[in-house]
């Protein structure tokens, strides 16, 4: 029943923070080095899968918020792209802008060479219009960078649930597995 | 995942290294099919707002930049607009194609995957 000796896991090392889930290419042998008897062993894989879960929503969510922080950037260097392209033509421009919900007012902008960027925590910081496309910019590369380096974070733990999911499942078949041998020995010996 | 009847099919490093390669193709197909969704849509709103601006007969019109409407003359939004359509047509053309490649590469991993483990693994949406 049991295969060649092989090795009883591939360790994987944990990914900022994320444990890796050890793979189990027997069962039986998982078992005997842990010590652990098929419940207890259950029961912790069930925890590592359900710790696995609460940080995959902490990511989730960090990842909707960078996903929406980064539209609201582009819409900003879009403003100021506006504004610069305005520059040099000696027109004014002209916006309507929202006062309160369904009620607009008519802004005219002149010619200028700044801006003023929100920077959260209630401050705000005037900036010259290369200056605050070159900060908008510098913002939306890091979001960006922040979004690849959280979906491969999920990637890596996605894996880690599957494999333990997976290594559930074939600890729980092992048992039933043994259980049935057990049985098929027990009865001829009543004859 | 299903529970098998018992059996003790032999599973290797490899057979994991495709379920879970499959799990991380399923999850990148509802992640394109929601963005083939919203990018569908802002298809047809692009081509909604050409529609009216040709029926408009305003010269200045007010085109949405940021968070405020800007009056722009009629011919740069027109230009705008073109440009709008022509990007998020190429990146609904790349989405297709990138769903095209997942759903080959699962079909394939089905197929193995199957073919191992028979009846002990589910690899259908619920």
């Amino acid at each position: 029943m049991a295969s060649s000796s092989s090795a009883s896991g591939t360790v994987v090392t944990e990914r900022r923070g994320i444990p890796g889930a050890q793979f189990v290419a027997d069962v039986q042998t998982y078992l005997t080095q842990s010590g652990l008897d098929v419940n207890s062993a259950l029961a912790f894989l069930q925890e590592r899968l359900q710790q696995y879960k609460l940080v995959e929503m902490k990511l989730l969510a960090q990842q909707r918020d960078l996903q929406a922080k980064i539209p609201d950037i582009e819409k900003c260097l879009d403003v100021v792209g506006t504004l610069q392209a305005k520059k040099g033509t000696g027109e004014a421009l002209l916006t309507d802008f929202e006062v309160s919900e369904g009620i607009y007012s008519r802004a005219r902008i002149e010619e200028t060479d700044s801006v003023c960027l929100w920077l959260g925590a209630n401050v705000m910081l005037e900036y010259s219009l290369e200056e605050a496309t070159a900060l908008l910019q510098k913002n939306l590369e890091n979001a960006r960078a922040s979004l690849e380096v959280l979906i491969t974070d999920l990637e890596f733990l996605r894996d880690q649930v599957t494999v333990t999911q997976v290594t559930i499942a074939r600890v729980y078949n092992w048992d039933v597995h043994q259980r049935r041998i057990q049985q098929a020995v027990a009865t001829p010996t009543q004859e | 995942m299903q529970q098998g009847g018992g059996s003790e099919t032999e599973v290797t490093w490899e057979d994991q290294q495709n379920i879970n390669k499959f799990g991380r193709l399923n999850n990148r197909f509802h992640e394109l099919e929601d963005e083939i969704k919203i990018a569908k849509e802002t298809t047809d709103n692009l081509e909604d707002a050409s529609n009216e601006l040709i029926l408009t007969d305003e010269d200045v019109v007010r085109f949405q930049i940021g968070e405020v409407f800007a009056h722009v003359p009629k011919d740069e939004v027109e230009n705008r607009i073109e440009n709008m359509k022509e990007v998020t047509s190429q990146k609904l053309e790349k989405l297709e194609e990138e769903k095209q490649s997942v759903v080959a590469q699962m079909a394939e991993l089905k197929k193995i995957l199957y073919g191992k483990f028979k009846d002990s693994i589910n690899l259908e949406e619920d």
